[in-house]
């Protein structure tokens, strides 16, 4: 797939690389931290324009963010009516209201698997659109300078740029699952030590 | 809360926390192989950028007009190379293009690419010592 898509890139430029990353915000799997550490090493080539490929891929995967944010926003009638006045949907709103800006930001460029998820979570619990917004540009515009940055800079070298970062965005996600388990554990420990009225 | 419950929760901790632990050595096992080979290179420096000498880094994903581009060979110089008209084919990638003109010789089309890169390249210039080399002295004949 990466393969394929680098092909079109290169052939097709910004425009297709705007499209990719569109799609990539909706939530398709698609291997677009690829394609954008490998866009900068294109534009140091001449390949692509760096303005041009940073303001479209900004603007195109803001918009896909922010579709992805309203089919959350959308379906929270339908998820309200199942969970509403449950404890935990209560906690889980809390917990995101508190979490969000730093779950919306670090999601964009370093955890980008758990990109939907934030996404739909954060219109599910209507939390607000301008500050979502806020956080995500930042987020993107960490992910596409950063990371198109660092292909710029490596230039031919970017592959392994690229394996470097796609393998430690795994290893982020493992420990955020360890630490969000073991949280878990705590809290039920504490709520089982807790004396029942 | 039941002791069904409990038990679930607890089992779903440990599966996470199984699951966590596997991520983090499976990605940090790569992770650390790509740290080391990334870390025995250097960004290259700006005056190099524009033109790439190492034919070891063309991939059959690039199309002969990037590869041009990017070695500073003429396309036309490449297309001879392989074989092949420029028209149709100036968007394909090598991988299309061995698979359409060399479907039963697998991965002849990069080579044949980078032996055209590989010709066109000037041959190395040797850089004369920095430090004077002594003349050779001629060695008196051993006595018999």
């Amino acid at each position: 797939m990466s393969d394929f898509l680098l092909t079109q890139v290169i052939n097709y430029g910004a425009p297709l690389l705007g499209i990719i990353v569109f799609i990539g915000g909706l939530g398709i799997p698609l291997p677009c931290t690829v394609l954008v550490i490998a866009a900068g090493a294109f534009a140091r080539q001449g390949i692509l324009s760096w303005q041009t490929t940073a303001l479209i891929s900004i603007v195109s995967v803001v918009i896909g963010d922010s579709i992805s944010y309203s089919f959350g926003y959308f379906s929270r009638e339908k998820v309200l009516r199942r969970f509403s006045g449950s404890p935990r949907w209560a906690q889980a709103e809390e917990s995101f209201q508190k979490w969000g800006p730093l779950s919306i930001f670090f999601s964009r460029f370093l955890v980008t698997a758990i990109a939907l998820p934030v996404n739909l979570l954060s219109g599910t619990t209507a939390y607000p659109f301008r500050k979502f917004i806020i956080y995500d540009l930042l987020g993107e515009i960490v992910w596409i300078f950063g990371y198109g940055g660092l292909g710029y800079l490596f230039g031919s070298q970017w592959e392994l740029v690229s394996d470097f970062l796609s393998n430690f965005g795994g290893v982020v996600l493992g420990v955020l699952i360890i630490i969000v388990s073991f949280k878990q554990a705590w809290n039920w420990q504490l709520k089982k030590q807790q004396p029942s009225m | 809360m039941s002791t069904t419950g409990s038990s679930k929760q607890r089992s779903l901790i440990i599966i996470l926390i199984i699951l966590g632990c596997l991520l983090v050595t499976f990605f940090g096992l790569r992770a650390f192989h790509a740290f080391k080979k990334f870390n025995g290179h250097r960004p290259p420096p700006p005056a190099s950028a524009e033109i790439e000498t190492d034919v070891e880094l063309i991939r059959d994903w690039m199309t002969i007009p990037f590869i041009a581009r990017t070695y500073w060979v003429p396309e036309k110089e490449i297309f001879d190379a392989l074989g092949i008209s420029p028209k149709d084919n100036r968007e394909k990638s090598l991988k299309e293009i061995n698979e359409e003109y060399f479907p039963k010789q697998d991965g002849l089309a990069i080579e044949l690419v980078k032996t055209a890169v590989l010709a066109h390249q000037p041959p190395l210039t040797v850089v004369p010592p920095q430090t004077a080399v002594p003349p050779l002295t001629p060695v008196p004949p051993a006595s018999p």
